[in-house]
């Protein structure tokens, strides 16, 4: 087991600082946006990561990538630690992490051709040129799905489906080890949506990928991920095997969460009496104390709002931070 | 069956689509008429005009329009119409050097700006809110008594002082772009910072910055020509110049006045009109 | 029961520099007395721009109501003057918007906003309307409405904001509610809350209930009918039992079985609706989605279904949807 681990996260926490005053800057709070966060990615594995907005995923991601600079914690990828390399020792690692973005419209430059947005990788890491370079993105292109004629169609010419799909191309072009899917269908129709999750499926089986993929839909991770992580005010609630969390998910707020899910059927829905939480998401300047989900918490009891749960396994690699299932407390 | 929907809509490049959405625009065509007409008029007057523009002949002095005189002659027996079309050199000469000069000193000091940020971001500013902040005629007075009367002078005084909006302006484009995923896309494919500044940002902040040129060319043939009419402009044929001389006798020859003005004016209109014309074209919002 | 509102024939276009836009292309519904239906379909099928249509309030140009009518109580709102129309909206008929921050004005007081409509349709004195407004928010659901009132758009979170918005909506006690995509901005738990809010008032106040929507799990919820839309059509429309349980429509029958369901076994593949949606400047010929049918039949592209009744009250414009058994009823 240990050997097919690809991205070890450890104690992960970003705090974004909030500063006042127009020329002598202080810093006045921090945005705890990710708070002591570890798991690990295997290889070729899918880690679901759920939570509403707000919860710190996305921010978990972007730590990954070195896109934010961690406040503390460490990223193990292939023996180093991400998080202590500089930009220019990060450039080759670079071309092993990708990522997929929420809204594929912004995330493509609107005044480069379908094949300069693919072949992008490629030029900046001098991976191929010329016909190589040409035959890689006409290569991609298929990959992903797209005519061959399209290639030198731009961003706006597209619709949102294929612009997603470019987008996955591009990620696709450097043949990495891992993609963090950030919302990669949020913004997608319905009928759509189900083309770009088989589509990422067909890749993982082919090139075996690992993917992190970060959404709020419960259903859609449920279908695409072996494991899944549920965030809260930007600490791991709970961490399972995919069919173990959603058959006996242990959080409250997990429990909460799969009720919240409408099922597309009404006479499902007849019967079934979500469990509607009360109040909103504290903000995470100033997050409760002891258990962060303690103020919304339909089960808390009176340890909660004083002691901070650990992530503990509740058997079988089942992890649940939550004082309902631990024995004692200090 | 999907491929054969799809090509039925045709297919652009960007600038293509923005030429096609300006074509539509009639002011902007008539602005871009205009400019044409009279920039092609200041090319060949040499050749075309009978009259050289400094030939003073006393025996036709202040003439009303006539045939051979079709906007009349001045108080020094000289035909306007020659004067005035010298004069177009001068006035799209200043428009486009200026503009020339803007681009270059103000596009790298707003994206210098931009991409350094934190404190050299700040001390760039605010540097440029000084610059803006002072008078502008006092500053082109300065570097025209430091520099020299040169016509050349004259269009480094004007850009000098215009081009700190486009620096602003440059800069707040790529500071809203650099939010945008594609930025962060590049940066995680392992871009440098140079790379995404050359071919991400600037390229994508381009459009409003071609908008603001056009608008910045009839402020600096404007400037242009009250610099001249107050004395310290162009020793070339000058619309402000004219102006100036036909001042002294306005009611025995209105016409000295009114065509010069008339030019002006026109001229700036209709690079308004095409900046507007321009800046509906090339706002991508439209179209998505 | 008796229709509150009856949509004939609708048809919204928008002139576009590429063409003509057929947003909204003959489209027919109705909606009874207290009744909740919904109009399901992706983006750009129009769904929207119907809703809009009722109100009035596309924008024109480049859009226009070209053909149709919509009889609200048996008036027909497109005949109406600007000035009897403005007395419909917001009194008679209310929207709720998806994105509720640009449908604030930021620069007055929550407590203002809903007070001025107060004022200016019920014609209440200042006091009153406050006083009203106050008693609003605390239906919706804001705790320390008195404070919260005194608060800008900005300084409310999200759901929050919709909440606002419901309570604005129902403030005149409008006998129609349009609610177009009111929870897509909002997490699921939220989404859970608004939508319970919503059903609890429209049912307390026996309001009728659009609700626009992309999410199958919503309308299957709330919806008592649902009128499913593609390419600026309804291509079917039935109880929500009927449409979830026996689709008429090939367009429905993908759609139902793309999304992934968390009561079913997990499936390694999604099957999915291939293709693109359609370009609404040169839609296919015959029926708009026999270029990614599965079932289609060379009448398909051919020529256009209108709505048939295949099965009591269940209407489909569809083809095969004649054949009986119908032929995705084999494979499911």
């Amino acid at each position: 087991m240990e050997k097919n681990i690809l991205i070890e996260v450890k104690d992960l926490t970003k705090y974004f600082p909030i500063t006042s005053g127009l020329i002598f800057q202080r810093i006045v709070a921090h945005v705890k946006a990710v708070d002591g966060v570890t798991f690990s990615i295997g290889k070729g594995e899918t880690l679901g990561l759920v939570g509403e907005s707000g919860c710190g995923k996305t921010t978990v991601g972007k730590c990954i990538l070195q896109l934010y600079r961690p406040t503390s914690g460490s990223i193990l990828f292939e023996d180093k630690d991400l998080c202590t390399l500089s930009e220019n020792e990060l450039r080759p690692l670079r071309q092993k992490l990708q990522v997929i973005f929420q809204d594929p419209y912004e995330s493509l430059n609107p005044r480069f051709t379908a094949a300069d947005i693919i072949g992008e990788p490629l030029r900046i890491h001098g991976t191929a040129t010329g016909k190589a370079y040409r035959e890689r993105v006409a290569e991609l292109l298929d990959i992903v799905g797209l005519a061959p004629y399209m290639a030198e169609r731009y961003p706006h010419e597209f619709s949102g489906g294929q612009r997603q799909r470019l987008g996955i191309a591009r990620a696709l072009a450097l043949q990495p080890s891992f993609i963090v899917c950030d919302e990669p269908i949020s913004a997608l129709d319905v009928s759509i949506q189900a083309q770009i999750i088989n589509l990422l499926g067909t890749l993982q089986d082919k090139f075996g990928i690992a993917y992190l993929f970060i959404s709020h839909d419960l259903s859609v991770v449920r279908h695409i991920s072996d494991r899944v992580a549920v965030m809260y005010l930007g600490k791991i609630m709970e961490i399972s095997d995919r069919t173990e969390l959603y058959k006996s998910p242990l959080h409250p707020y997990t429990q909460v969460l799969l009720s919240a899910v409408p099922i597309p059927d009404p006479e499902v829905e007849a019967q079934h009496v979500p469990i509607v939480l009360k109040g909103e998401v504290p903000t995470p300047i100033n997050p409760p104390s002891g258990c962060v989900f303690h103020p919304r918490c339909p089960k808390a009891f009176e340890p909660c709002p004083t002691v901070i749960p650990a992530l503990r396994d509740a058997g079988g690699g089942h992890q649940v931070a939550c004082l309902l299932y631990s024995t004692s407390w200090p | 069956m999907a491929v054969a929907v799809e090509t039925l809509r045709p297919h652009h490049t960007i600038w293509g689509d923005a030429l096609i959405r300006l074509r539509r625009n009639r002011l902007a065509v008539v602005g871009v008429t205009f400019i044409l007409l009279l920039a092609l008029g200041a090319m060949l007057v040499p050749y075309v005009s009978p009259y050289p523009w400094d030939r003073q002949n006393y025996n036709i002095i202040l003439q009303n329009p006539s045939w051979a005189h079709p906007f009349g002659t001045d108080n020094l027996g000289r035909d306007v119409i020659t004067r005035l079309l010298y004069g177009a050199r001068t006035s799209l000469q200043v428009g486009i050097f200026t503009q020339i000069i803007v681009v270059l000193v103000g596009i790298p000091i707003g994206a210098i700006a931009a991409a350094a940020g934190g404190r050299m971001d700040n001390i760039i500013m605010r540097f440029v809110d000084v610059m803006y902040a002072f008078p502008d005629l006092l500053l082109i007075i300065l570097v025209r008594a430091i520099l020299g009367p040169s016509i050349y002078m004259l269009f480094l005084a004007i850009g000098l002082v215009a081009w700190v909006n486009v620096a602003r302006l440059v800069r707040g484009q790529i500071l809203s772009l650099k939010q945008r995923d594609f930025i962060t896309a590049a940066r995680a494919m392992g871009a440098s910072g140079p790379y995404i500044t050359l071919r991400h940002l600037l390229p994508n902040s381009i459009g409003p910055v071609i908008v603001v040129l056009t608008f910045n060319v009839p402020r600096a043939i404007f400037a242009e020509a009250a610099l001249s009419y107050i004395g310290i402009g162009a020793n070339t044929p000058s619309w402000g110049t004219m102006i100036r001389d036909g001042y002294e006798v306005i009611f025995a020859a209105p016409h000295l006045v009114a065509f010069p003005a008339l030019a002006v004016g026109i001229l700036m209109l209709s690079f308004t009109f095409l900046g507007d014309g321009l800046r509906d074209a090339l706002d991508p919002r439209l179209r998505r | 029961m008796t229709a509150l509102l009856q949509v004939r024939n609708l048809s919204t276009y928008f002139h576009t520099q590429d063409g003509v836009v057929k947003a909204v292309d003959g489209v027919y519904y109705e909606v009874a007395k207290g009744e909740t239906i919904a109009l399901v379909g992706e983006s750009g099928c129009g769904k929207t721009v119907s809703a809009l249509s009722i109100l009035r309030l596309i924008p024109e140009p480049p859009g226009k109501i070209v053909s149709g009518e919509v009889l609200f109580e048996g008036t027909d709102l497109l005949k109406l003057s600007q000035e009897e129309m403005r007395k419909v909206r917001g009194a008679e008929i209310a929207m709720i918007f998806q994105e509720p921050m640009t449908s604030l004005n930021p620069v007055l007081t929550i407590g203002r906003q809903i007070s001025e409509a107060l004022e200016l349709h019920q014609q209440m004195t200042k006091q009153d309307a406050y006083k009203e407004a106050l008693r609003l928010l605390e239906l919706v659901g804001i705790p320390q409405a008195e404070r919260r009132a005194r608060d800008y758009p900005h300084q409310f979170s999200g759901g929050m904001r919709q909440r606002v918005m419901i309570a604005m909506a129902i403030s005149c006690r409008p006998k129609l509610l349009i609610a177009d995509e009111p929870t897509t901005a909002v997490d699921v738990t939220i989404q859970a809350q608004l939508l319970e809010l919503v059903r609890g008032i429209t049912r307390e106040l026996g309001t009728s209930l659009i609700l626009i929507t992309h999410n199958l799990g919503v309308v299957a919820r709330y919806a008592r009918r649902v009128y499913v839309m593609y390419a600026g059509r309804i291509v079917e429309h039935g109880t929500a039992q009927a449409v979830y349980h026996d689709p008429q429509h090939p367009y429905t029958v993908g759609l139902l079985s793309s999304v992934p369901r968390l009561d079913e076994p997990r499936k390694t593949h999604l099957s999915t609706i291939e293709g693109q949606p359609p370009d609404l400047i040169f839609p296919p010929s015959g029926c708009p989605f026999h270029p990614r049918c599965a079932y289609a039949i060379p009448k398909c592209s051919k020529d256009r279904p209108e709505l048939m009744e295949v099965e009591p009250a269940h209407y489909s414009a569809c083809w095969v949807a004649l054949q009986k058994p119908t032929p995705w009823k084999k494979i499911s």
